[in-house]
């Protein structure tokens, strides 16, 4: 029997009379106040919104939705096009996933499965000290220390190893979009993993139990029992590490060379929609920039609203089941 | 076992402690010093980071000389511009002029040119010591991508006896709107009018090629880490942070790095200042012999009308009078006669 408690009704003995004042309105006063408290949440979220597509009306009228494929960004002539930093962004986002995705999901089972039990709160402790490191000294450390790094032995090592992959050319620099994919990756594993834990932790120990009763190795209960549980919710804490990282701009602008045109080489600079917003949004033109700006900006608001939707909707699905399991 | 009402008493105490320092501190900063009826009217301005070093300075000083706070928000010429349109602040500051549209929109503001300071292209090749000559149209078809190898025979010719590396060059640019970037162009405009058609002037501007880095910090991470490079940044920055500087040529056929000197040579070239203040020193006359090409003035943007009036004017006044003391160990030399004349004529014109 399940007793849920939002609708629980309070026991006759304790209405009316036998209750103070504060009592008997102090569930009215509590709902009011929650409510008022999300309702603030939403109203910020749509005035957000009606503002950036307000300040972005202008380009939108006048470039239209050959925006998203003409690749310029003019501000002496007025001339924008977002293709270049929409692609920028997919590769340095896309890039750190593949990267982030295997290293969150082996820190998530090392923490829940692997691990001395003594240990696992400090090495989990760790980790999520990474997602405590302000961007900005991320980016200074990247342009200072990795770049150069990057530029003088790992860039080339990996172009005589795979250099007839177009991706690894045979141009390196210390700034482009391979280092801002290394940041992103730093940035994206704490979110990744954390929420992976979670997600492992609600594996049902007796299906887990019963793999290892059968004879099966850890690694076979890992790969029978908990990864394939837990797909739809690593693929949502997946995707909301995608958010993070389409929108990071601050660590992303000092690495990734703030420079036009779209190359198969990433190792050459390029920009992503949100460096640039970050960059030239201080003493933008107000007339021409400006509105090119926030329509790079509406372009990163509807891929967020897509990531998270898509994202809490596969969670939900791994909640559910464990409910039903449970 | 902490009862509760201990706990509420240290916290009391704790918040009374903080309120006394809190008093104390702010009691010891109004500091004592002469001032007129303008005593205690802070005032607060915004923009050019390229002035920041020079206002720090002044704003310690004026407020040991009359009492008054000066705050000061390096965000840019561009926010500048912005936040004075906007009336939010009340002074702004910028490396470039109001452009026609910006000065309409900003009807009452005031330019008045405050100091005088200048663009350095530096660079960083292995095995070429400081002093490279660069030409205007050299370094127009650098910066455009038309020359891409610094052993590239327009830059031999100009530099007869340097062992010039095949290196690939790599111009390094300001990513963000810049008041270096306005100066760099204007004077790139006025050498190359490939440059003028394709690029143009501006804080913020379409580089052909390059690589971009954000502020000066950003620039200079990129330019020392790259063989190659080639980037602009302003003149007290090259000269702290120890970069090769290029010797540009200036109309006369003189190669000049930014000196004081130069920088002044180039002001004095302009004898009429036009109505509303707005100069371009870059790529001096041919009678200017010493004059460095790329210097600029950066002004004040005031508003003809203000309740601060009497503040801004001392203000401004002490600027460009006392203040210029400041200047020559942060590179910006000193205003020259013609301009501290028109601008104490603006000046007059700020009223409440």
């Amino acid at each position: 029997m399940t007793t849920d408690a939002a609708t629980a009704q309070p026991s006759p003995l304790l209405a009316g009379k036998n209750r103070g004042f504060i009592d008997r309105f102090g569930d009215r006063a509590l709902y009011i106040i929650t409510l008022l408290a999300a309702l603030l949440s939403v109203a910020v979220v749509l005035g957000l919104a009606y503002k950036i597509v307000d300040e972005a009306a202008p380009a939108m009228s006048k470039f239209g939705l050959g925006f998203l494929t003409t690749s310029n960004f003019d501000p002496v002539h007025g001339e924008f096009g977002a293709a270049q930093f929409i692609y920028g962004t997919a590769v340095s986002s896309f890039g750190a996933l593949l990267l982030a995705t295997p290293i969150s999901v082996a820190i998530a089972l090392f923490l829940t499965e692997l691990a001395p039990r003594s240990s696992r709160t400090a090495i989990g402790t760790l980790v999520e000290l990474l997602a405590g490191i302000p961007s900005v000294i991320l980016g200074l450390w990247g342009i200072i220390v990795l770049g150069p790094v990057l530029n003088d032995t790992i860039e080339p090592a990996l172009h005589s190893v795979l250099g007839w992959i177009p991706l690894f050319g045979g141009t390196y620099s210390l700034v482009g979009l391979f280092p801002a994919i290394l940041i992103l990756t730093i940035m994206t594993v704490p979110i990744v993993s954390s929420l992976t834990r979670e997600i492992f932790a609600t594996v049902p120990p007796t299906d887990k139990e019963g793999a290892l009763a059968l004879g099966a190795t850890r690694w076979e209960m890992i790969k029978t029992v908990v990864l394939p549980y837990s797909r739809p919710g690593i693929i949502g804490a997946v995707i909301l590490g995608l958010g993070r990282a389409v929108g990071e701009a601050i660590a992303v602008t000092q690495v990734i060379g703030n420079t036009a045109g779209i190359h198969s080489n990433i190792f050459l600079p390029a920009d992503t929609l949100a460096s640039k917003i970050a960059n030239t949004y201080q003493g933008a033109d107000p007339s021409t920039t400006i509105p090119a700006l926030a329509y790079f900006a509406v372009i990163l608001f509807v891929l967020s609203l897509i990531f998270n939707s898509v994202a809490r909707l596969l969670v939900r699905r791994v909640q559910s089941r464990a409910g039903r399991a449970g | 076992m902490i009862s509760r009402k201990s706990i509420l008493a240290v916290a009391c105490c704790g918040v009374l402690a903080l309120g006394v320092a809190a008093c104390g501190s702010s009691s010891s900063s109004s500091t004592s010093g002469g001032s007129s009826g303008t005593a205690n009217t802070p005032l607060t301005g915004a923009g050019s980071t390229l002035i920041a070093p020079l206002m720090s300075k002044w704003q310690s000083d004026y407020s040991s000389r009359t009492g008054n706070t000066v705050t000061y928000g390096a965000i840019g010429s561009g926010g500048g511009i912005e936040q004075i349109t906007a009336g939010t602040v009340d002074f702004g500051a910028s490396d470039a002029p109001l452009t026609p549209d910006q000065q309409k929109a900003a009807a009452d503001v005031l330019m008045i040119p405050w100091a005088l300071s200048s663009t350095d292209p530096v660079y960083n090749i292995n095995g070429v010591s400081d002093g490279l000559r660069l030409d205007g149209p050299t370094l127009a078809n650098i910066f455009l991508g038309n020359i891409t190898a610094w052993n590239d025979p327009a830059i031999a010719k100009l530099n007869p006896g340097v062992t010039l590396p095949s290196t690939k060059i790599t111009p390094v640019y300001r990513s963000d709107g810049s008041g270096d970037t306005y100066i760099l162009t204007d004077y790139l405009s006025k050498v190359s009018s490939e440059w003028k058609s394709k690029v143009g002037v501006g804080t913020e501007v379409k580089f052909p090629t390059g690589v971009g880095g954000k502020g000066n910090d950003g620039v200079s991470a990129v330019l020392s880490k790259t063989d190659g490079a080639i980037a602009y940044v302003g003149a007290a920055y090259a000269a702290s942070n120890g970069f090769n500087q290029v010797a540009v040529e200036n109309a006369a056929g003189k190669f000049l790095q930014p000196t004081l000197g130069t920088i002044s040579a180039a002001a004095a070239a302009v004898k009429t200042i036009p109505s509303n203040n707005a100069v371009s020193l870059t790529d001096p006359p041919k009678s200017a012999t010493n004059a460095y090409p790329l210097a600029s003035y950066t002004y004040v943007l005031a508003p003809s009308t203000s309740d601060k009036a009497d503040s801004l004017k001392e203000f401004i006044t002490y600027a460009i009078g006392p203040g210029q003391s400041f200047g020559p160990s942060l590179l910006f030399a000193k205003l020259p006669s013609q301009i501290t004349s028109a601008d104490k004529a603006t000046i007059a014109k700020i009223g409440g």
